[in-house]
């Protein structure tokens, strides 16, 4: 099976590579897996907490060539958009972009699973953080 | 569960009806045409177990393929040529099946309705502890990759291989003896009702640690490969 050069490309020069700070607030990650190859994706986003726009997004994938673009892609197409735009992002909108091969729609969903993992981790974080500080406002019994 | 499952074929040739696990019409004894037919096991005459003797399913195997070996239907109609085909064919794939107990336990989640059918499902996901460790140590052999190609002693990247493969490799010989001890306890229950409690929970079960085991392959796999480097 051959790689599309749109694959090749990501695969070669993954974009966005790295990690950010996990404990930050302002950072969602998502760690996810594909049980039946074994390889695992992780994703973070980072939203600016003034304008609610993903500013930077980092990922490492283990796994396969189109896990790798698919995840490399993903990131660079979440800066600049909202936590809600983000999560339209969806697994054929890769498929289509990478020109992926019906054995590899699995890694696509990786990605898409790991975007909304990150989004997921984000919202979490963002409410517990409005919850004390809701109890700090007003401590009850 | 088991009412939408056909428990009868017809005989295409006698008009007779037979179970769907028979082969051969029982009234006019023609190889039957492979309509309706029951799961791999039901074919091959044995109970949904995941403890199957090897030589018990080679037997089976050498049996059947001798009567439907398509050389005895050489003289008989294009339908029962056509049944011994059919019959042979399945037969192959029952085999092939059954005889690895990784894709015996593949076939078993899947007929009792419990392994992914399509992407969607695909994402069920492992526990999320397994997929950090996974994670953690898939970045310390990169690590040690790097080491090695900037030049590190042998015995130096080597060690930190080993150290990193001690705890997957228990994880594998835990996760291996528990889908033996969960594998007979399914073998006692298997006969009891879809909707029993206690099947349903060994089912699950074996569902999960299915999901896991390509992730602690994968990786003792990856290990393996630097070591050999
Ligand atoms: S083969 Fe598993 S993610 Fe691509």
């Amino acid at each position: 099976m051959a790689y599309s050069d749109k694959v090749i490309d990501h695969y070669e020069n993954p974009r966005n590579v790295g990690s950010m700070p996990k404990d930050d607030v302002n950072v969602g990650t998502g760690l996810v897996g594909a049980p039946e190859c074994g390889d695992v994706m992780k994703l973070q986003v980072k939203v600016n907490p003034l304008t609610g726009i993903i500013d930077d997004a980092k990922f490492k994938t283990f796994g396969c060539g189109s896990a790798i673009a698919s995840s490399s892609l993903a990131t660079e197409w979440l800066k600049g958009k909202t936590v809600d735009e983000a999560l339209a992002i969806k697994n054929t909108d890769i498929v289509a972009e990478l020109s992926l091969p019906p054995v590899k729609i699995h890694c696509s969903v990786l990605a898409e699973d790991a975007i909304k993992a990150a989004i997921g981790d984000y919202k979490k974080k963002q409410a517990a953080e409005g919850k004390t500080a809701e109890k700090v406002a007003q401590p009850t019994a | 569960m088991t009412s939408s499952v056909p428990t009868l074929q017809v005989c295409r040739d006698c008009g007779g009806g037979a179970p769907v696990d028979v082969h051969f019409c029982p009234q006019c004894e023609k190889i039957l045409s492979l309509s309706r037919h029951g799961d791999y096991f039901a074919f091959m005459g044995l109970p949904h177990r995941l403890n199957i003797e090897a030589a018990e399913l080679e037997r089976r195997f050498r049996a059947l393929s001798r009567q439907f070996h398509p050389d005895f239907f050489y003289n008989a109609t294009t339908a029962e040529r056509r049944a011994s085909l059919e019959r042979s064919s399945y037969l192959n794939d029952a085999y092939r099946t059954l005889r690895d107990p990784v894709t015996r336990l593949q076939y078993i989640l899947q007929i009792e309705g419990l392994a992914p059918q399509g992407p969607a499902e695909a994402s069920r996901q492992a526990p999320p502890a397994l997929l950090e460790e996974v994670f953690a140590l898939n970045e310390e052999l990169d690590e040690v990759r790097d080491a090695r190609t900037a030049g590190a002693a042998d015995d130096v990247w080597r060690g930190r291989l080993d150290r990193a493969r001690q705890p997957i490799e228990t994880k594998r010989v835990a996760h291996e003896a528990q889908l033996q001890e969960l594998s007979a306890r399914w073998d006692t229950l298997a006969d009891r009702p879809a909707a029993d409690a206690e099947r349903r929970a060994v089912l699950q079960a074996l569902g999960e640690r299915f999901l896991e085991r390509n992730y602690i392959n994968n990786l003792l796999a990856g290990i393996e490969r630097e070591l050999t480097q």
